[in-house]
C-alpha cells in the first residue's frame, strides 16, 4: 500500500478521470493533478520539506500514483478522442449515394472505332497502312485503273470534278497505283481514307464517305488467298462464327472480280430485317488485280499476281451498330456520338 | 432492264421459279435488282360486256354518269360509269364486288345519287397496268372471253426480272442474252428464234443506197426496206409485252423495232422511206453548228464530233441516239427503211452526254453492240413488220461493212487458271463451261483456244476467261487459304518486310484522338465541302481562292473547305439547334487550296475543336462555369503536348479569319511557325451558322506539328536535394497593357539556373482596374541544399528588376 495522503489524492484523481465525459474533461483532470500547479506535482515538489523516512514513503507512493494516473489518462484520452472523432463524422453524415466526381469522358466517332478495328486486323496480318491525296488526277483515279475516259464503267462512280483532269477521288484505289509505282513487289498495304461521289445525301448515300482499300501483290498470290484473308477478317470483325461468300461481279481494275457477303450475324442466315431476308450482307468488293493495272505500274503480270479489295467503313459500321441512316455519321449530333462511348 | 419471265422461257426451258432464276443469275454476276409480279395487286377483275345503258344519272365533274348493265356471262351487274368511252357492246375491264385493285382498293357495292352500283368498270391506270385514264375504261377486243380473268387474259400473270448487268456485259441487255446466260448456268439448250423473213419484189439495193463517210465511227450499216405497210396500233400481245417492260406502245412499226431491241438487244431505227431524199443514206459527222430536230420535237445543236445519219440534203438521225422528227414513221407511212448499224461506243457516249439524251439505243451502243447480230435483228424486225403491218420485205439487205470485225482468239493456259485462282477446275469442266456460254473452244495441248463471238466484246484477254470459268463453276469452289499457312510461302515471305507499319500521319491522328477523347471531347467527322457564302465569310484577306467543283451537287457544296473550323461550326450549330447547348467537339480534317502540283491542290491537315456552353456537365460538385477561350487554348496546348511539340510561345496575329479580333491568339514553334490558333469565334461568323452563344475554338496544324522536331524521350535523374518554393505577386496598373507572358519571360530570364518551375497561379483584378498576377517559383539545385539566403538573393533580384523594368509593384502579402 502507499501512503494515506497519496492514496486519497489518487482516489480523487481516479474519480475525476472516471467522471470525465470528453477529451476536454480529461485534459482538465490532467491539469488538476499532473499540471504544473497540479495536486500531485505540488506534492512531489514539496517532498523536500518532509522528514527523510516520510519523504521516501510519500515519494514512492506519489510516483506510483503519477504513473498510474498517466497511463489511465492516456488510455481514456485515446478512447475519448476516438469516440469524439466518430461523433463528428456521424454529424458530417456522408451520403455515399451521391454521384462520384468523374473526369469528363470523350468519345471516338463510330467510324473511327470501326476504322481502327479494321486497321488493327490488317496490321496484325502484316499490312502496312498507306495514305494518299483526296484530290486526285483522272489518271490515278481512273485511267491507271483500267477505266478509260468515255467508258460506261465511269457511270459506276459518279464523280465530282475540279477540272477536266482533277477530281475528288471516288475510291481509295488510286493509292494502289501510287504505291506500286513507288515500290517493287511484294506489296501488302491497306489504305483507309475519305472518298467522294456525286450522290445526293440520303439514308444510304453520301457525297463523302470512307473506304479501306487492301492490296497484296507478290509471286503466287491467288484468289484463294484473297478468300482466306477476307474470311479471317470477317471472323475478327464479326465474330468467330462468321462466314463469307463470294459472288461474281465486275470492277474494271480486277479480273476476276467478286462481291463479298458475310453471313448475317443477326439471324445467322435464317433471314431477317437486317439482311432483308437474304441471310447474307454485302460488305465489300474485291478481285484479282487486272493484268493491265499491273502493266500500268510496270509490274509483269506473268511474274506477279495480286488481289485487292475495297470496303466502305460506313457500311460496316451501319451493320455492326444497326445504324439505319448514313447521314447520322456526318450530322455529329452529340446524342448520336455519345452512344459510342 | 425489265424482262418478263415468260419471255425468257421462249428461249430456254427453265424448271425454276422466277426467284430461283434470279438467284442463279446473281450468283453468276448478273445483278437482278428485283423480281416483281407483273400485276401485283389486282385480284378478281374480269372481262365484262356493257349489254345496255339503262339510264343517265346526270353530270359529275364534266362526265356523264350512266347506269349500265354489265354481263360477265353467268351473271349480270348494275354498274354506274362516267367514262367517255362507255358504249353498249363494248367489252371492258370489270371489277365486280369483291375484286381488289392496286393499293388494296377493295371494290364493293356503293350508292351513287341514290342508285346502287355493283362494282366498277376500270381504266388502265386504275388497274395499275398503264397510265391511261382520261380516255376512259380499258376496252378489250370484241372477242375477248367474257368472264375470263383479265390479268391472265392479258398475260399479266407473270413475273418481271429487273436485270442490271454491269457495264462489261451489254450482251445481257436483252431477253436472248439473259436466256443464253441462264442456259449456260442450268445446262439447258438455248432456243434461238428462227428468223426468215419472206422476201419479195425488187432487191433492196435497187431501193436504197448507203454511204459511210465516217468509217471510224460507223463500222457497219445495214438497210432493209418493207413496202406496202399499213401503220396502225400493234396487236394486244405486243402492246402488253411492251407495257410489261415499261415501254409505251406507239405504232406497229415502231413497236416492232422496240420489241426486237428488247428481244435481241440490238437498237434499230425505222425511217419513213418516202421522207429520205434520193433514198440515200449518208453516215457522216455532223457539221459544226448543224441544227437538228429529234423525234421528241427538241431542236438540238450538233458539232463535228457527233455522228449523224443523213440523206444527201440533211441529217435525219443522230446515229445510235435518236431519230429525227421529219423522217419518223407516221400513220401515213407506207414504206419503211429499216436501219441496223454499229457505232463506235465512245462516240455514242460522248454525243449522248453532250446532248443530255439518254436513250435505250445509246445505252446499248455505248456499251458495245453486237456487230454480227445486227443482221438477225434487222431480219427479225422486217419479218415482224411484214406480219403485223402487212407489206413485203424487199430482197436482201444493203450491208455497208467497211471495218470488218476480226474474230479474236484467246489462248487459255490451264496453268494460268491455277495461278490466278489457286485451284484448277477439271479441264473438261472448264471446257464445258466455256462451250455452254457460247464460246467455241479448241484443245491446244493442255490448253484451250477460244474464239470470242461477236456478242462478248468484253472478253479481251486470258484472265477474262478465267473469270468466265470460275463464275459459272461457282465461287464457292474456291478454297480459302489463310495467308502465312502452308502453301503460300511467298506471302509468308513478304511478311519479313515491314510488318503492319503505320505512317506518321496515322500515328499522329491516333495520338490526337487519345488526348482529346481523354479530355472529354466528342469526335466529329464533317464534310469537306463548303458553301460559297461561308467560304466568303471565313476567307482571310489575301488568302487563295477556294477550289471550286466543276459539277457540284448543289451550290451550297460547290467549294472545297478553306477554313479548318467550318466543320466544327456546323457540328456546334446542329447541336445547339437541337437543344444541346453544351458542346465540346473535335475533328481531324483537311483544308484544300490551289497548288502547282500534279493534283492541283494542297491538302493541309488539322485538328480543330470547338466549345460552347457549360465547361462541364452540371453536377452537384461543380460550379456552373462556362467554357471560355482558355479552355480552347488549353486543349490546343494539350494536343501539342501530346504530339511532343515543345518550346511553344505566344505568337503574333493569326492567319485564320473568323475570330473576334480581341480574342484571337496563336502558339508558335521555336522556328516561328504557327502551330495553333485559338480564340472566340466572331459573332458574325457564328450567327451565320445560327449559333447564339459564344463559341471558343482552336485549330492545330498537324503539318506544323509533324514538321517540328520532337525532343526524343530521355531519362533524367531525380532531384536529390530539396526544392524551395516562393510566391511572388505583382500589381499592374489599370492602364498597363503588359502581358503575363512578357513578365514571365523576363522573370525566367532573371531568375537564373536555380529556377526549376514557374507557375502563374493567381490572377486577380482590383475594383479600380489594377491587376494582380501571382507566380509560384520553385528553386532547386542539383548539387546542394539551397539556403534561404541564396533564394532570398535571387528573389530580391527578380523583384527589383521586374518592378523597375515594367513599372509594376510587388504586392505585399
Amino acid at each position: 500500500m502507499g501512503h494515506p495522503r497519496v492514496d486519497a489524492i489518487a482516489q480523487e484523481a481516479r474519480e475525476a478521470v472516471a467522471a470525465a465525459r470528453s477529451s476536454a474533461d480529461l485534459e482538465q483532470a490532467r491539469v488538476r493533478f499532473l499540471g504544473r500547479q497540479g495536486v500531485l506535482t505540488q506534492l512531489l515538489r514539496s517532498l523536500g520539506t518532509l522528514a527523510p523516512e516520510e519523504r521516501r514513503l510519500v515519494g514512492a507512493a506519489a510516483n506510483e500514483a503519477k504513473r498510474m494516473l498517466e497511463a489511465l489518462l492516456e488510455e481514456r484520452l485515446a478512447e475519448a478522442l476516438e469516440s469524439e472523432r466518430r461523433a463528428q463524422r456521424t454529424r458530417a453524415r456522408l451520403d455515399l449515394t451521391l454521384p462520384g466526381r468523374r473526369p469528363a469522358r470523350g468519345v471516338l466517332h463510330p467510324l473511327t472505332r470501326v476504322h481502327d478495328e479494321i486497321v488493327a486486323i490488317f496490321a496484325g496480318l502484316g499490312f502496312s497502312v498507306v495514305d494518299g491525296p483526296e484530290v486526285e488526277t483522272d489518271y490515278y483515279n481512273f485511267e491507271a485503273l483500267n477505266i478509260p475516259r468515255d467508258h460506261p464503267a465511269r457511270d459506276m462512280q459518279d464523280t465530282l470534278y475540279l477540272t477536266e483532269s482533277t477530281l475528288l477521288r471516288t475510291h481509295t484505289s488510286p493509292v494502289q497505283i501510287r504505291t506500286m509505282l513507288a515500290q517493287k513487289p511484294p506489296v501488302r498495304i491497306i489504305v483507309p481514307g475519305r472518298v467522294f461521289r456525286r450522290d445526293v445525301a440520303d439514308a444510304s448515300h453520301s457525297p463523302m464517305f470512307h473506304q479501306v482499300e487492301g492490296l497484296a501483290v507478290d509471286r503466287n498470290v491467288t484468289m484463294a488467298d484473297l478468300k482466306g484473308t477476307l474470311g479471317l477478317f470477317a471472323r475478327e470483325m464479326f465474330g468467330p462464327e462468321s462466314r463469307i461468300r463470294f459472288r461474281p461481279s465486275f470492277f474494271p481494275f480486277t479480273e476476276p472480280s467478286a462481291e463479298v457477303d458475310v453471313l448475317c450475324f443477326v439471324c445467322h442466315g435464317q433471314g431477317c430485317r437486317l439482311c432483308k431476308q437474304g441471310g447474307w450482307l454485302e460488305i465489300l468488293g474485291s478481285g484479282m488485280v487486272h493484268p493491265q493495272v499491273l502493266k500500268n505500274v510496270g509490274y509483269d503480270p506473268e511474274e506477279v499476281t495480286g488481289w485487292a479489295f475495297g470496303m466502305g467503313i460506313e457500311r460496316i459500321a451501319m451493320l455492326k451498330y444497326g445504324i439505319d441512316d448514313l447521314r447520322l455519321f456526318f450530322d455529329n449530333d452529340l446524342r448520336f456520338l455519345r452512344q459510342f462511348a | 432492264m425489265k424482262i418478263p419471265y415468260t419471255w425468257l422461257r421462249e428461249f430456254v426451258d427453265l424448271r425454276l421459279s422466277p426467284a430461283e432464276a434470279a438467284d442463279r443469275l446473281m450468283n453468276a454476276g448478273i445483278e437482278v435488282a428485283a423480281v416483281t409480279p407483273l400485276a401485283p395487286d389486282v385480284r378478281g377483275v374480269v372481262i365484262g360486256e356493257i349489254e345496255a345503258i339503262e339510264r343517265e344519272l346526270g353530270d359529275s365533274h364534266g362526265h356523264r354518269l350512266l347506269l349500265c348493265r354489265v354481263s360477265i356471262g353467268r351473271q349480270k351487274f348494275s354498274v354506274i360509269c362516267g367514262a367517255p368511252n362507255t358504249k353498249v357492246g363494248v367489252r371492258a375491264a370489270f371489277a365486280p364486288p369483291g375484286a381488289v385493285l392496286p393499293g388494296d382498293r377493295r371494290i364493293g357495292t356503293t350508292t351513287i345519287r341514290g342508285v346502287e352500283s355493283q362494282g366498277m368498270l376500270c381504266s388502265e391506270r386504275e388497274l395499275g397496268i398503264g397510265l391511261e385514264h382520261e380516255a376512259g375504261i380499258f376496252v378489250l377486243d370484241g372477242d375477248a372471253p367474257l368472264g375470263a380473268d383479265l390479268i391472265a387474259h392479258l398475260g399479266l400473270d407473270d413475273h418481271v426480272l429487273d436485270v442490271e448487268p454491269t457495264p462489261n456485259r451489254p450482251d445481257c441487255l436483252s431477253v436472248l442474252g439473259v436466256a443464253r446466260e441462264l442456259a449456260a448456268l442450268t445446262g439447258t439448250r438455248l432456243r434461238v428464234p428462227t428468223i426468215a423473213p419472206k422476201e419479195a419484189g425488187a432487191p433492196v439495193r435497187t431501193l436504197v443506197r448507203v454511204r459511210i463517210e465516217a468509217p471510224d465511227l460507223c463500222h457497219r450499216f445495214t438497210a432493209r426496206v418493207v413496202s406496202g405497210v399499213t401503220v396502225g396500233p400493234s396487236p394486244a400481245w405486243l402492246q402488253a409485252r411492251l407495257r410489261a417492260v415499261g415501254l409505251r406502245p406507239i405504232s406497229n412499226v415502231v413497236d416492232v423495232t422496240n420489241y426486237v431491241l428488247w428481244e435481241l438487244g440490238h437498237p434499230l431505227h425505222a425511217f419513213d422511206y418516202a421522207a429520205v431524199t434520193d433514198a440515200t443514206i449518208v453516215v457522216r459527222r455532223a457539221r459544226a453548228g448543224e441544227r437538228f430536230t429529234t423525234l421528241d420535237g427538241q431542236e438540238r445543236a450538233l458539232d463535228d464530233s457527233m455522228l449523224v445519219i443523213a440523206d444527201p440534203r440533211r441529217a435525219i438521225g443522230i446515229a445510235g441516239v435518236m431519230g429525227g422528227a421529219d423522217t419518223e414513221v407516221t400513220d401515213g407511212t407506207t414504206r419503211v427503211l429499216l436501219e441496223s448499224a454499229w457505232f463506235d461506243p465512245v462516240s455514242i457516249r460522248r454525243t449522248s452526254r453532250a446532248l443530255g439524251l439518254k436513250t435505250d439505243a445509246a445505252y446499248r451502243f455505248e456499251r458495245g453492240a453486237d456487230i454480227e447480230a445486227l443482221v438477225d435483228a434487222s431480219a427479225r424486225a422486217a419479218q415482224l413488220i411484214a406480219e403485223l403491218a402487212g407489206g413485203a420485205v424487199a430482197h436482201g439487205m444493203v450491208d455497208a461493212y467497211p471495218r470488218r470485225r476480226r474474230p479474236r482468239r484467246i489462248r487459255l493456259r490451264m496453268e494460268r487458271v491455277k495461278r490466278v485462282l489457286g485451284v484448277l477446275p477439271p479441264p473438261s469442266k472448264a471446257k464445258a463451261i466455256l462451250a455452254g456460254l457460247g464460246l467455241p473452244t479448241r484443245q491446244k495441248g493442255r490448253d484451250l483456244e477460244i474464239e470470242v463471238p461477236s456478242f462478248r466484246r468484253d472478253l479481251a484477254m486470258e484472265d477474262d476467261l478465267v473469270e468466265e470459268i470460275v463464275r459459272v463453276w461457282g465461287y464457292d469452289k474456291l478454297p480459302s487459304v489463310v495467308p502465312g499457312s502452308a502453301g503460300t510461302p511467298s506471302i509468308a515471305g513478304s511478311l519479313t518486310g515491314v510488318r503492319g507499319a503505320l505512317p506518321p500521319t496515322v500515328i499522329q491522328a491516333q495520338t490526337v484522338r487519345q488526348a482529346l477523347v481523354g479530355a472529354g471531347l466528342a469526335e466529329a467527322i464533317t464534310h469537306a465541302f463548303s458553301d460559297p457564302a461561308c467560304a466568303a465569310l471565313l476567307r482571310a484577306p489575301g488568302a487563295p481562292e477556294p477550289l471550286r467543283l466543276l459539277n457540284p451537287l448543289s451550290q451550297d457544296a460547290a467549294l472545297l473547305r478553306i477554313h479548318p473550323l467550318e466543320g466544327m461550326l456546323a457540328a456546334v450549330s446542329v447541336n445547339v439547334r437541337r437543344q444541346q447547348p453544351d458542346v465540346a467537339v473535335f475533328e481531324i480534317c483537311k483544308t484544300y487550296e490551289p497548288d502547282k502540283g500534279e493534283t492541283g491542290a494542297r491538302e493541309s491537315r488539322w485538328v480543330t475543336l470547338a466549345l460552347t456552353g457549360a465547361r462541364a456537365e452540371p453536377a452537384w460538385h461543380t460550379a456552373d462555369a462556362r467554357a471560355d477561350v482558355y479552355d480552347a487554348k488549353g486543349l490546343a496546348e494539350h494536343v501539342l503536348d501530346a504530339l511532343g511539340v515543345g518550346g511553344l510561345r505566344p505568337g503574333g496575329a493569326g492567319r485564320l479569319a473568323g475570330f473576334e479580333p480581341d480574342c484571337h491568339g496563336t502558339l508558335v514553334t521555336a522556328s516561328g511557325a504557327i502551330a495553333a490558333e485559338f480564340g472566340e469565334v466572331s459573332a458574325r461568323v457564328r450567327e451565320a451558322f445560327g449559333i447564339d452563344a459564344p463559341v471558343f475554338a482552336a485549330a492545330v496544324s498537324l503539318d506544323v506539328a509533324a514538321a517540328t522536331t520532337q525532343v526524343p524521350l530521355r531519362y533524367r535523374g531525380l532531384p536529390r536535394f530539396p526544392a524551395v518554393q516562393r510566391d511572388l505577386a505583382f500589381v499592374l496598373g489599370a492602364e498597363q497593357s503588359l502581358t503575363a507572358a512578357e513578365i514571365e519571360a523576363k522573370l525566367a530570364e532573371e531568375a537564373g539556373p536555380l529556377l526549376r518551375r514557374v507557375t502563374l497561379f493567381d490572377v486577380f483584378r482590383f475594383p479600380d482596374g489594377r491587376r494582380s498576377l501571382a507566380w509560384r517559383l520553385t528553386f532547386q539545385a542539383e548539387d546542394r541544399t539551397l539556403t534561404d539566403d541564396e533564394v532570398n538573393r535571387v528573389q530580391e533580384h527578380i523583384t527589383r528588376t521586374l518592378t523597375q523594368t515594367f513599372g509594376i509593384t510587388l504586392r505585399s502579402a
